[in-house]
C-alpha cells in the first residue's frame, strides 16, 4: 500500500512538473534573419533562440525582454509570461526583425 | 659537350616548369585559388574594421558611431570564421592583385578619413564609402569568390557570409540618408 500511494505521489509530480514546463520553441538566427520570423507561443512556453551566424546578434523588444548579445554558436531562452504581440529586433542589425504572440 | 650541357639545362628548366605546374594549386573558373581568396576574403574584411576604427573614435553622429563599432565587430567575427576555416584547411592566404586593390584602397581610404573634419563631412564621406565598399564586395562575391571557391567548405562559408554584407549594406543605405538630411 504505502508502495502504491509512492508511485501515485511520483506519477502526479511528474505530470505537474510536465504541465507546468509549458513547450520549447526554437527561432533560429541566420542569414541575418530569424527563423521563423513570426511565432505563436502560449504563456508558460519557452523560446529559445539559437545564433547559426558568423556574428552575433540580440533578441531585443523594447522593455518586454532582451537578450543582449547572443555570441556565434550561443542561445538564449525567454520564458514567455503574459499575452500580448512582441515585435522585436537584433539592436546590432537594423533590418532584422521578428514577432512573437504570446496567447 | 656544349650541346650536351644545353640538353641539361634544356632538361632542367623544362622538369622545374613541370614540377611548378603539377604544384601549383587548382584554379577555379575565375582564375583564383582558394588561397587567393581566403587573402581576399581577409584583405576586404580588414579593411572596413580599419576604416570603422577611425570612423568610431572620430565620429559625433551616433547612428554613424553604431554603425562603425558594428563594422568593426561584424568583420572581426567574419575573419575569425575565414582564419579559423583556412587554418583547418590548411590554406595559407596569398595576396594577389585583388586582394592588394581591398588592401590599397583601404589604407587609402583610412588616410582620407584622418584628414577630413569631424562633423557631416567626415560623416558623409564615411557612410558614403561603406555603401560602395559593400557594394564592390557583394559583386565580388557573387561573380568571383563564391562561383571561384573550389573547396566546399570555404564555398560554404562565402555564401555564410554573405547576408551579413547585404544587411550592413541595407544599414550603411540608411544611415547614409540620415546623414544627408541632417543640418
Amino acid at each position: 500500500m504505502r508502495v502504491l500511494a509512492a508511485a501515485v505521489i511520483a506519477v502526479s509530480l511528474t505530470v505537474s512538473a510536465a504541465a507546468g514546463a509549458g513547450a520549447s520553441h526554437t527561432i533560429t538566427i541566420e542569414n541575418m534573419q530569424f527563423n521563423p520570423p513570426q511565432l505563436t507561443v502560449h504563456r508558460g512556453d519557452s523560446i529559445v533562440w539559437v545564433n547559426n551566424d558568423l556574428v552575433p546578434h540580440t533578441a531585443t523588444a523594447d522593455k518586454v525582454f532582451d537578450s543582449g548579445s547572443i555570441a556565434v554558436n550561443a542561445s538564449w531562452s525567454y520564458v514567455a509570461t503574459k499575452s500580448g504581440q512582441y515585435p522585436y529586433h537584433c539592436t546590432f542589425h537594423p533590418t532584422m526583425k521578428g514577432k512573437i504572440t504570446v496567447q | 659537350m656544349k650541346t650536351i650541357a644545353t640538353c641539361i639545362t634544356a632538361a632542367l628548366v623544362a622538369l622545374s616548369a613541370a614540377v611548378a605546374w603539377s604544384a601549383a594549386p587548382k584554379e577555379g573558373p575565375e582564375g583564383l585559388t582558394d588561397a587567393q581568396i581566403a587573402a581576399i576574403v581577409v584583405a576586404a574584411n580588414q579593411a572596413d574594421i580599419d576604416a570603422g576604427k577611425v570612423a568610431e573614435s572620430k565620429t559625433q553622429n551616433k547612428d554613424v558611431k553604431a554603425f562603425a563599432q558594428q563594422m568593426v565587430a561584424d568583420h572581426t567575427s567574419v575573419n575569425k570564421a575565414a582564419t579559423e576555416l583556412a587554418q583547418k584547411l590548411k590554406l595559407t592566404p596569398e595576396p594577389n592583385a585583388t586582394s592588394e586593390k581591398l588592401q590599397k584602397g583601404g589604407e587609402e581610404n583610412v588616410a582620407k578619413l584622418k584628414t577630413l573634419q569631424a562633423g557631416k563631412p567626415f560623416d558623409a564621406y564615411y557612410m558614403n564609402h561603406e555603401v560602395y565598399y559593400h557594394k564592390a564586395v557583394l559583386e565580388e562575391l557573387d561573380k568571383r569568390l563564391i562561383p571561384g571557391a573550389q573547396n566546399a567548405e570555404l564555398k560554404a562559408l562565402l555564401v555564410k557570409a554573405r547576408p551579413t554584407f547585404e544587411a550592413h549594406l541595407a544599414h550603411a543605405q540608411q544611415v547614409q540618408k540620415d546623414v544627408e538630411k541632417s543640418g
